[in-house]
């Protein structure tokens, strides 16, 4: 009887180890590459993270279409500037935080002083809000004025990245987010998975997945079969490769752009004609559909098509091997020292073949007389030659780089990029400068067009950089999902736009 | 036994004394993680702060007074990464890599065991030729390999098995076979050749001569002589294991030591680099003795 028992035991448990649980058609399961170090909302703006919490477990004030709809509402109902400095947000009523606690001006307040503050160093407060000093006014519970020293005209814009928590959130990491969105985390079981589950309560309309499962694979391929299986319904990142089925893999503009950044302060780079020549000198055509994907485009700004501002009468510069050459000659001939060695400087694992890329570059940089050569760095000594402060005795240095813009205003990039006190800045131009902080505090048309003339001064006037591709990520979406993946899908995946066929 | 195991652990504590402090400036050596942990754009202010905030602006014999300190104190400190205790995070991976590694190293003992003493003991015959040439092929695969095409054939082909994870007994067979194979192969060998020296000893031709079955000779007369030598080389192999099956873990999304650490080192999260060293040099310390133990059990010559 004992060995009966023992023999019903050992059945029963073998039987639910192998039995997979059972999912409702509802449910959805994301393979992700990257597993989370982190679920704290104020980590949100690290893709991987952002991914799961972004609008589903914690929303933000307004929002970015990542379709091309312009911001929109979210937390904040409406906004208006009071004056140059300091903008108005009338919050939604009747928004409720997923342990029951009511939405309110206190928790706008709290959440912009947790992301800068200094016990915990938050990216969201790093990336949008590092170098300003941002006060805030609780008129009424559902009023708030916030303030920017210095002044900051795309305030709304900012706050598309500012995740809301609420007011009694600790000032230290926290591994269960609270959150006014759509989903909750119910479990965060570490190294295998990330479950959110439907709210009942939410303000807005309800979503139709019921559950979400994150589950995390670093191998490009079996992110791709776990989808092909169907023990996945959606892969937002899968290889070029793996890409092979019309009716599940999508490519989308991913918002990054590859681009060269050119050294202007140190010879022979500081000449202008360097610098055409360093443009002319390259067949970009030559990359696309070959070691760079069919579906990129040719870059002419460090952002992408989506931003405001976008100059599209720029031209992507000919492939003129003879122009190059005649460029150089001249630069030559007045006295530019156009023979010293120039250090190419790639980044290893920035996108996939970025190797053969840089080698295909310093080809036909070689091809067109630069003397040139390639040096590979892994991302933490790689940031050492492309972040200020540079080495004072440092040579003339092209640095390979990858931007990403999805929040569709050029200011997150043309100040850190191009100005004189740009963190990656390799450019002193003070036309650029004024120009840069013309439009950072212009509105509508204006700041449009500054914007875009910026772009074909950088370009056409001084060939600031060598701009070459806007990328595209690879993205695989089971056949029962009504689900398209856009360029926001690089930094968040809200589970409320995910249908079913 | 009590003094040699005293000795040893007092040996194993001398080395791991200089591993920690080897491995505490070598990593200090690979760069800053202010560069990896924050956006590229994050302001200098900001990277300061974080500096600050983990004690990375210290000079770094300060740096590592404080963690020799606190590891007086049983604290490995925090994960800059994932904001808890370092030992928690490695000990969470670690056992999910001992699971897999016993599991493997169960089932290469027992194969290898059986099928190398057969095939010495039918040497030259077909078993042998065949087992021979599977073992050898299994050696030279390569894991990553060998896993990517057993996706394919029985994920994706032909729907047996999940492609990867840990949530059910079918996604333990792949990542333990793949980790089988190449272990298999090495220890059948060493298995077989072992045993084929030992059957040839003239106790076994007594024994064959005086009428013993076969089995007995094969299992008790002339495998307990020839363990030794595989005991040595399963117990290196194990100590691999221990350290993690990197490969195997990054493809089948096992969440265990070995990618930990590897994640670890490139993003410059050192408490969790030299927690993860510090189990990882234990459990090769256990398993290095219970090996010692081993050879004195299988030979009684032998005496510490």
């Amino acid at each position: 009887m004992r060995k009966l028992s023992l023999g019903l035991l050992g059945a029963s448990f073998a039987l639910t180890m192998m039995a997979p649980a059972l999912a409702e058609d509802t449910d959805v399961t994301i393979v992700l590459s990257e597993e989370l170090d982190l679920i704290d909302p104020c980590m949100a703006s690290q893709s991987n993270i952002g991914r799961v919490v972004l609008q589903n477990i914690s929303e933000t004030m307004t929002e970015l279409d990542g379709s091309g709809g312009g911001l929109k509402p979210r937390l904040a109902e409406s906004w208006e500037p009071v004056d140059s400095d300091t903008w108005r947000f009338k919050l939604r009523q009747g928004v409720k935080f997923s342990d029951g606690t009511s939405f309110g001006a206190e928790d706008v307040a709290h959440s912009l002083k947790r992301v800068v503050a200094e016990e915990l160093v938050c990216e969201i407060g790093a990336k949008y809000f590092g170098g300003s000093t941002i006060t805030t006014e609780i008129i009424d519970e559902h009023t708030i004025e916030i303030t920017s020293d210095p002044a900051q005209p795309i305030m709304p814009l900012q706050l598309s990245g500012l995740t809301i928590v609420p007011s009694e959130t600790l000032m230290e990491y926290t591994r269960e987010p609270i959150g006014t969105g759509p989903y909750q985390l119910s479990e965060w079981n570490v190294g295998q998975n990330v479950i959110l589950t439907r709210r009942d309560d939410y303000w807005g309309e309800t979503p139709a997945v019921t559950k979400a499962t994150y589950v995390f694979r670093s191998d490009d391929a079996v992110r791709a079969a776990m989808v092909a299986t169907g023990e996945a319904d959606f892969a937002p990142k899968i290889s070029e490769l793996d890409a092979t089925n019309p009716a599940t893999d999508f490519a989308y503009p991913n918002s990054e752009t590859v681009y060269l950044r050119l050294d202007t302060m140190i010879a022979p780079l500081n000449d202008i004609r360097v610098r055409q020549a360093l443009n002319l000198a390259i067949d970009r055509e030559a990359f696309i559909g070959t070691i760079i994907p069919a579906e990129a485009i040719l870059a002419t700004a460090i952002v992408p098509p989506s931003t405001i501002g976008w100059n599209a009468d720029l031209a992507v510069p000919a492939f003129d091997l003879d122009k190059a050459r005649a460029l150089l000659a001249e630069a030559k001939a007045d006295g530019v020292p156009v023979d010293a060695e120039i250090t190419l400087i790639g980044r290893t694992s920035n996108f996939a073949n970025v190797t053969e890329v840089m080698e295909a570059l310093l080809a036909m940089y070689q091809d067109a007389g630069f003397n040139m050569k390639l040096e590979m760095y892994e991302v933490a000594e790689w940031l050492d030659f492309y972040s200020q402060p540079f080495a004072e005795d440092r040579g003339p240095q092209i640095i390979e780089a990858m931007h990403d813009n999805a929040k569709g205003d050029p200011v997150f990039s043309m100040y850190f990029k191009y100005a004189s006190e740009g963190l990656q800045s390799a450019l002193r131009d003070s036309k650029v400068d004024q120009m840069i902080a013309d439009a950072t505090a212009a509105t509508g048309d204006e700041r449009t067009k500054i914007w875009s003339d910026l772009f074909a001064y950088l370009q056409d006037e001084i060939a600031a950089d060598v701009q070459l591709f806007h990328m595209v990520g690879f993205s695989r979406v089971a056949e029962r999902l009504d689900f398209t993946p856009t360029i926001a899908t690089n930094s968040e995946i809200q589970l409320s736009q995910i249908g079913f066929k | 036994m009590r003094h040699f195991i005293g000795k040893r652990a007092f040996a194993s504590g001398l080395s791991l004394i200089g591993l920690v402090v080897l491995v505490f400036f070598l990593s200090r050596l690979t760069g800053d993680p202010t560069a990896l942990f924050l956006p590229l754009d994050a302001s200098l202010d900001s990277r300061e702060r974080f500096r600050e905030l983990h004690g990375l602006n210290d000079p770094l014999l300060v740096q590592f007074a404080h963690y020799v300190w606190d590891i007086l104190n049983l604290d490995f400190g925090d994960s800059i990464r994932k904001a808890r205790p370092a030992l928690e995070v490695v000990l969470a991976a670690f056992q999910w890599t001992l699971i897999l590694a016993l599991t493997t190293i169960f089932f290469v003992t027992t194969s290898a065991i059986i099928i190398g003493s057969l095939a010495a003991f039918y040497a030259g015959g077909i078993f042998d030729r065949v087992a021979t040439f599977l073992s050898l092929i299994g050696a030279s695969a390569p894991d990553f390999w060998i896993a990517i095409v057993a996706i394919v054939l029985f994920s994706v082909n032909l729907g047996w098995l999940p492609t990867s994870g840990t949530g059910t007994i079918w996604h333990w067979i792949m990542p333990v076979a793949v980790l089988f194979i190449r272990p298999f192969g090495l220890v059948l060998q060493v298995v077989r050749g072992s045993m084929m020296t030992a059957l040839s000893s003239a106790y076994v031709k007594t024994a064959r001569a005086k009428g013993v079955r076969v089995r007995p000779i094969i299992f008790v007369h002339a495998l307990r002589n020839a363990l030794l030598p595989v005991i040595t080389v399963i117990g290196d192999l194990s100590a691999g294991m221990l350290n993690g099956a990197v490969v195997v873990e990054t493809i089948f999304g096992f969440p265990g030591v070995g990618k930990l650490m590897i994640d670890s080192i490139l993003q410059r999260d050192f408490t969790v680099v030299l927690a993860a060293i510090m189990v990882s040099a234990m459990a090769i310390f256990l398993m290095n003795l219970l090996i010692d133990i081993a050879y004195s059990v299988l030979d009684p010559r032998i005496r510490y």
